[in-house]
């Protein structure tokens, strides 16, 4: 990635897309790059759709909101809707193919809308506590803003301590994240 | 004194709210005092979490009229206090800093806006300029620094406390919501690794001896009973406020040189500014950008000095005009066109700079 790359990360509260937001950026921090996060928050303290605004540059990052975003990630059906917003004409929209009822409120004006399986591969191949590892894997598939061994590297930081008791989880995440890049760049 | 909470420096990635918690242990603060209001609560959190283990201090207050009067009385006995707060919780603390302003007491407040007016949102606006310049029943004998990076934010809180014991006047470090909650990377320092050394404090009360016999007594008012009295005492303050006002002033320029149009925004907001300079500078465009950092005192001479030379100004801000109200005051009778882009509780990107400075073209 020479230039900055925006990504706005939606789903319902529970989905994990702010800790994909916070693993990422601390691993382009890592990899010396600028970084900077932002979740949104309002006065509701349960429901409503949780938002990650992600921008990452080699180069000083201004405001920290966007209007437009070069990846949108939604994972559920309010994520869809709320999201909407912030697609151009540049933008890649990624979407769980298995969201039902949305099929009118998928942007249309998007540069590529790409539907993937995640929910469905976290509960039939691996583990549904991995959904949110296999977004990060996608995400990743397609901004390419850290590579794999950084963000295996980030994971390893933030869920070493598990690890430790279980290294099956390591794979397991591991692997999520590898499914995540292969179900992006399939549809790519 | 324990461990220095920071050896030499350290790059980190974290939240704004922690960065401030980190700045002043760095800076040798010694007792905050605070309510919790969003989205200042973090600094409170790590503050809490950090302290004990350096030997500082918490008092949480049963609301923010008595966090405000507290870090008065913390000042007062000589410690190095601050309090932090937002929105509605900075409407309370007025009257504790409206009496440091009569009194000269150094405290630190660290502001982080919210939206308003009321309890609004707890995001983020720039809608609490007008309050923590000129807020309370007073002059606004007050030091504003208006921050735009987590880098400023540490900087910031450090010098906070310095420059309001150097010249005894409540400081205040104004950040926002966006600054509270984003991470971004930095680098914190031991500041006297720097070559920065904290201003000593001292107590104005509590003093050794029997006043009017081992010492002259410290006579302490914020009370008069006389007109004149009230008048020789608030004239000395703003004399003093004047003479130091042009040496507390900062201010940051890019391109401003040759700029047809000067674009003027401050805290967070200057990074959309600064971003679209770039962007149309890289066209060939002649624009510039003022910055601001402190509100108050405003830095008045280079501000109108760039004004006069433009021929178009722009100010930008997430506000309905309080930081032009702060301009118009300082560059009353220059006949330069201003344009408003006002954004209340609003976040303005670089893009909708651009596009506004297009339309001046």
């Amino acid at each position: 990635m020479a230039k900055g790359v925006k990504l706005a990360l939606a789903g319902e509260g529970g989905q994990g897309v702010q800790s994909v937001a916070m693993i990422i950026t601390e691993a382009a921090y890592e990899d010396g790059r600028e970084a900077l996060y932002i979740p949104n928050f309002g006065v509701e303290q349960r429901g409503g759709v949780s938002v990650a605004y992600v921008q990452i540059s080699d180069e000083p990052i201004g405001s920290p909101k966007f209007k437009t975003a070069d990846i949108v990630i939604a994972l559920s059906d309010r994520a869809v809707r709320r999201t909407k917003r912030y697609v151009d004409k540049n933008t890649t929209f990624v979407y769980d193919s298995g969201i039902e009822g949305v099929e009118d409120d998928l942007p249309t004006h998007a540069a590529k809308v790409l539907g993937i399986p995640a929910i469905k591969v976290a509960k039939e191949e691996l583990h549904p506590r991995v959904f949110n590892i296999i977004i990060m894997g996608a995400v990743i598939g397609a901004t390419g803003v850290v590579d794999l061994d950084r963000a295996k590297q980030a994971i390893e930081k933030k869920l070493g301590y598990k690890f430790e008791k279980d290294p099956k989880l390591r794979d397991l995440n591991f692997k999520a994240m590898e499914r995540g890049i292969e179900l992006v760049k399939k549809e790519l | 004194m324990t461990e220095k909470p920071i050896q030499g420096e350290k790059r980190v990635f974290m939240t704004g709210n922690e960065v401030v918690a980190w700045a002043a242990l760095a800076a040798d603060a010694e007792i905050m005092y605070g309510y919790p209001i969003t989205p200042q609560n973090e600094i409170m959190h790590y503050w809490t979490r950090l302290a004990p283990k350096h030997g500082r201090r918490f008092l949480q207050t049963e609301d923010e009229i008595s966090a405000g009067f507290t870090t008065v009385g913390g000042v007062l006995a000589g410690r190095r206090a601050f309090t932090a707060t937002a929105g509605p919780g900075n409407t309370l603390m007025q009257e504790a800093l409206s009496m440091a302003e009569m009194m000269r007491i150094p405290i630190v407040q660290v502001v982080t806006q919210r939206g308003g007016p009321s309890t609004a949102t707890v995001i983020y606006s720039q809608q609490e300029v007008t309050m923590t310049c000129f807020g309370g029943n007073g002059e606004g004998a007050r030091i504003v620094y208006s921050t735009s990076t987590h880098q400023e934010l540490y900087d910031y809180t450090i010098k906070a406390f310095n420059t309001a014991w150097k010249y005894r006047f409540p400081t205040h470090v104004l950040g926002d919501g966006y600054q509270s909650k984003m991470r971004e990377s930095l680098t914190m320092y031991d500041p006297q690794a720097r070559g920065i050394d904290m201003v000593p404090t001292e107590p104005s009360l509590g003093n050794e001896g029997t006043p009017g016999v081992d010492r002259e007594p410290n006579h302490l008012r914020n009370t008069y009973n006389t007109e004149d009295e009230l008048y020789d005492v608030v004239t000395n303050i703003m004399s003093d406020w004047e003479k130091y006002a042009p040496e507390i002033a900062e201010y940051q320029e890019y391109d401003v040189e040759d700029a047809d149009v000067l674009v003027i925004a401050h805290g967070v907001v200057t990074r959309a500014a600064q971003a679209a300079v770039k962007e149309l500078r890289a066209q060939g465009k002649k624009v510039g950008h003022f910055r601001p950092v402190t509100l108050r005192p405003i830095a008045e001479e280079q501000l109108r000095k760039r004004v006069e030379q433009a021929k178009s100004v722009l100010v930008v801000e997430s506000a309905y005009g309080q930081l032009r109200k702060i301009l118009d005051n300082a560059i009353y009778g220059l006949t330069t066109p201003i344009t408003n882009f006002f954004k209340p509780g609003e976040g303005v990107t670089a893009d909708e700079v651009v596009e506004e400075v297009n339309k001046l073209l």
